[in-house]
């Protein structure tokens, strides 16, 4: 009998789990349209619920003197990028000095949902088809907000910013209308994403290891020939430069992610002339591999590679490997092309730092032009200061009015500046010049270490140093960067904005075949990466075959779309 | 063949009627059979209402009902996510890699086990079978990127140890991992390295249940050690190696996702492509659900069919099949 009690109740508690686990893991997604409906419900229900209050008691949005009445709780999306030595993405001082704001300006509770910084876009696909989208998210990558827009999972924002544009107001004065209403579709009136701004516009420099140069008695490159004989002359001397390690000597290392890590070069090779219609017709893809000249670059680096100049390697190792900066780091890379200031990034880890704690303060990469274009200049292009990260709420976002608040919390020039540079004597000191100079914290302090430089991630629609002043800006720029020489930073500031084009960002609307390519950027790294290590008589045939598939896979309907819709805005090819 | 002839007149158990008496004895294994019913119920069975998304537009805020067909322009076309899945260079590609690649690892992997078995049988001393045995499952319980990252560090063009010694030693490099025939190679050696020694513990355990007498016999007609793996070891296990086909020939259209995602790069993605990767690539970083899904409801029903194929063929060579 007590077997037989057992036994039932063991096999019933076992179908109560199974079931269970079952029922809770298959609901959210047998319902995804509760949520969007209920959203209505308590947005519409909101307003009733105020008119039974008195007078003087909560508005319609519920609050009172700019605070909620009853707590609010809304999800921010947060990247994580799991840096050696930093604290928890979603947990540490800065994330608990956010949460105490919002908590005391607005009685608005902050929870972030961190995803990845390196595969956020899946992260966030996941997120939004489960219904557990944070309310408010944030990417690069206007075209997928646009994707998500089309299957029904983003709130429209026009109507919401035209009601309650009273609440942000240092939201319009940060970005200003233009900025604010860049992704307007002029014919649907819809606003899926409110478009951020960057306030360092450098992108991409040359970099070259100053103390081989020295070493070799060579001078600094100036022009392509120049840099090639550079290459060279590293390679024929790996014995002197590395000794023992002469066999690991790489001239130039760039990465399967080509078209971004040859962009100074692939820019180089682009008419200087080029109107802004050209460019931006071209320009769906950061990594202008459709534009006029992108070819020829190529056929450069193809012709590199064969020579022997550049890392053998760089295909096969993707994502976010780190074997190229291991590589840079342990001094065995002559040059490279990447992000403007990435030779000063992260402090005691930056490559300068290791370099300089290896081999002397001599050793470090410096910043060079030396990718003459046709006309003798350095063409090349910043980043648009309009149109950054895009801040967008999906459909499940219950709390729009709450969320606008954190936008408005978040563009307040002080709330930027102290998630910047922090408290002085922790994060910062201030010289005698008056320039604020970034510091690591100590150990004590650690829990205020910057997990993203300048704490970029949390600056949600502010990418870049920001502080009172723009003088006061400019001056301490150089200081953002702890443990390296601010003045490589200031020389390879300047070295980025020679000749260098902001280029313009045009309002027309949504482009619908930016949602419909498939997996277009793993084609263009492709087609890329096989032109490079083609053989030199191969190269034409390989790359025309790559840009053919790249063209099908929607290339060509992105480029035949923007064209048109560049054709019904404007009437000049210039803005 | 006489075996299967000999067994044509199969036992029949003597039909049992469902009484009360029978209920209230058995009850407690119906009990237990339940669990594993619900579990497939809940996991396998409710999730596959999800098949309809191949002829629906996908929607975030809809729930399954109310999504709308497929359409081109408005104008309903159910079938539109298969056309513009067959009409796509990299699905076709994806097929076709899917079948290559699962075929070379079935005729490179399949053999491995069953001769590792038959030669592990073979060794007398128990200890060094045992040390060899533990050390050939191990692969098995390593994860692809881990296998994956390995890989990288033995057999990268210059980094690689391996082409390192080569070059060193005066030869030169291999392109295991940049060039697309290489590739192969490596994928489906880096395949059979990580389940060769995990597969054979099945094909060990039909050996052990072969009667020892037939052995014993064998040695008195003065059959040596190959006569009796041929004779006896191979027709012995012949049951169990047929059921394991014909489940891999079910497997000829799946195949995991992690190994050839966490193998290939850029160089040799015209090789690495298959239908998982695919689908993991559009679907769900780029948000195609209904595309994927129709990819997906595709490539399980011809999986369906080659198994369906491999048991009916089997059961007419006079094997038993899986059911």
């Amino acid at each position: 009998m007590k077997k037989k009690v057992l036994s039932l109740m063991l096999a019933a508690s076992m179908v109560f789990g199974l079931a269970a686990c079952g029922s809770s893991d298959t609901q959210p997604a047998a319902e995804p349209a509760a949520e969007p409906a209920a959203t209505e419900e308590t947005t519409a229900a909101e307003p009733a619920a105020a008119d039974t209050t008195e007078a003087a008691g909560p508005d319609e949005r519920g609050m009172q003197d700019g605070k909620f009445v009853d707590t609010r709780h809304i999800t921010v999306e947060l990247y994580d990028r799991n840096v050696d030595g930093g604290t928890e993405a979603g947990n540490n001082a800065w994330t608990q000095w956010i949460q105490q704001q919002m908590l005391d300006r607005y009685n608005v509770e902050v929870e972030f949902v961190t995803v990845s910084r390196w595969d956020e876009a899946t992260d966030i696909n996941n997120l939004l088809a489960s219904q557990s989208a944070p309310d408010i998210c944030y990417t690069y990558n206007y075209s997928a907000i646009q994707t998500y827009a089309n299957m029904g999972g983003v709130i429209d924002l026009a109507p919401l910013l035209d009601q309650n544009k009273d609440l942000v107001p240092s939201m319009f004065d940060w970005l200003g209308e233009d900025v604010i209403y860049q992704d307007l579709d002029p014919n649907a009136g819809t606003l899926w994403a409110i478009e951020g701004k960057r306030n360092e516009i450098c992108r991409i420099n040359t970099f070259i290891r100053q103390d081989w140069l020295d070493k070799l008695g060579l001078e600094v490159p100036t022009t392509k020939q120049e840099f090639e004989d550079c290459l060279v002359a590293f390679k024929d001397n790996a014995d002197t430069l590395l000794g023992a390690d002469a066999s690991k000597m790489v001239p130039l290392s760039i990465s399967y992610d080509v078209g971004w890590r040859a962009a100074t070069l692939i820019e180089s090779f682009m008419d200087p002339a080029i109107t802004d219609k050209e460019y931006y017709v071209n320009g769906y893809d950061s990594r202008a591999f459709t534009q006029n000249g992108t070819k020829e670059a190529v056929r450069l680096l193809n012709k590199w590679y064969n020579a022997g100049l550049i890392w053998k390697d760089f295909a096969v190792h993707t994502g976010d490997d780190t074997t190229e900066d291991d590589m840079i780091k342990a001094g065995f890379v002559g040059a490279f092309i990447h992000n403007y200031d990435y030779p000063f990034r992260n402090g005691k880890d930056s490559i300068n730092a290791t370099l300089a704690a290896q081999f002397g303060d001599d050793a470090k990469f410096v910043a060079i032009n030396t990718f003459e274009d046709k006309n003798g200049g350095y063409n090349k292009y910043t980043y648009s200061n309009t149109g950054d990260r895009k801040v967008f709420f999906p459909a499940t976002n219950d709390e729009p009015i709450a969320s606008l608040c954190y936008l408005e919390f978040i563009s307040q020039p002080e709330t930027i500046k102290f998630l910047q540079i922090g408290e002085e004597g922790v994060t910062h000191t201030v010289d005698a010049s008056g320039a604020i100079v970034i510091q690591e914290p100590d150990e004590a302090h650690h829990d205020w270490y910057q997990n993203s430089g300048k704490n970029i991630d949390m600056t949600i629609n502010c990418n870049g140093l920001r502080l009172d002043t723009e003088e006061l800006t400019v001056q301490s720029l150089a200081f953002a960067y702890a443990e390296v020489d601010p003045a490589d930073v200031q020389d390879a500031i300047k070295v980025a904005l020679v000749d260098a084009k902001t280029p313009k960002t045009p309002s027309v609307g949504d482009i619908q075949a930016e949602t419909e390519g498939t997996d277009l950027d793993g084609k263009r790294d492709q087609a890329y990466d096989k032109a490079v290590v083609a053989s030199e008589a191969d190269f034409d045939s390989v790359w025309d075959l790559g840009m053919e598939e790249y063209l099908a896979a929607g290339g060509q309907a992105i480029i035949d779309e923007r064209t048109a819709a560049w054709e019904a805005t404007y009437s000049s090819d210039n803005l | 063949m006489s075996e299967a002839k000999e067994k044509k007149p199969a036992y029949k158990p003597p039909k049992q009627k469902l009484t009360k008496t029978y209920l209230k004895r058995y009850w407690q294994l119906y009990a237990l059979l339940a669990l594993p019913l619900i579990y497939l119920a809940v996991f396998k069975y409710l999730p596959m209402r999800y098949i309809i998304l191949a002829f629906k537009e996908y929607k975030l805020n809809m729930p399954l009902s109310e999504m709308p067909w497929a359409n081109v322009r408005g104008e309903t076309d159910a079938l539109k996510y298969f056309k513009q899945a067959f009409g796509n260079v990299d699905f076709r590609r994806a097929l076709w890699n899917t079948l290559k690649l699962n075929l070379l690892d079935l005729i490179m992997g399949f053999p491995a086990p069953i001769i590792f078995a038959l030669i592990l049988n073979e060794l007398c001393f128990k200890r060094f079978k045992k040390v060899v045995q533990t050390i050939a499952y191990m692969p098995h319980f390593l994860s692809w990127v881990i296998i994956a990252s390995l890989c990288s560090q033995l057999f990268a063009p210059t980094d690689g140890l391996i082409n390192s010694l080569i070059v060193r030693m005066g030869g030169e490099a291999i392109p295991f991992l940049d060039d697309p025939s290489h590739w192969v190679g490596t994928y489906v050696g880096a395949g059979v390295w990580q389940s060769f020694g995990w597969g054979s513990i099945i094909y060990l355990a039909a050996i052990a249940g072969i009667n020892t007498e037939l052995y014993e016999a064998a040695s008195v007609d003065g059959a040596g050690r190959f006569r009796k793996m041929w004779h006896i070891t191979l027709p012995g296990i012949k049951p169990t190696i047929v059921v394991l086909l014909i489940m891999n020939l079910g497997y000829i259209m799946g195949g995991g996702f992690e190994r050839p995602w966490a193998m290939k790069n850029n160089l040799v993605i015209e090789v690495a492509e298959v239908i998982s990767t695919y689908v993991y690539k559009v679907g769900i970083q780029g948000l195609k659900i209904s595309l994927t899904t129709a990819v997906g409801l595709f490539q399980s029903v011809v999986g369906l069919f080659f198994l369906l194929a491999a048991n009916t063929i089997s059961r007419k060579l006079g094997e038993r099949g899986i059911w």
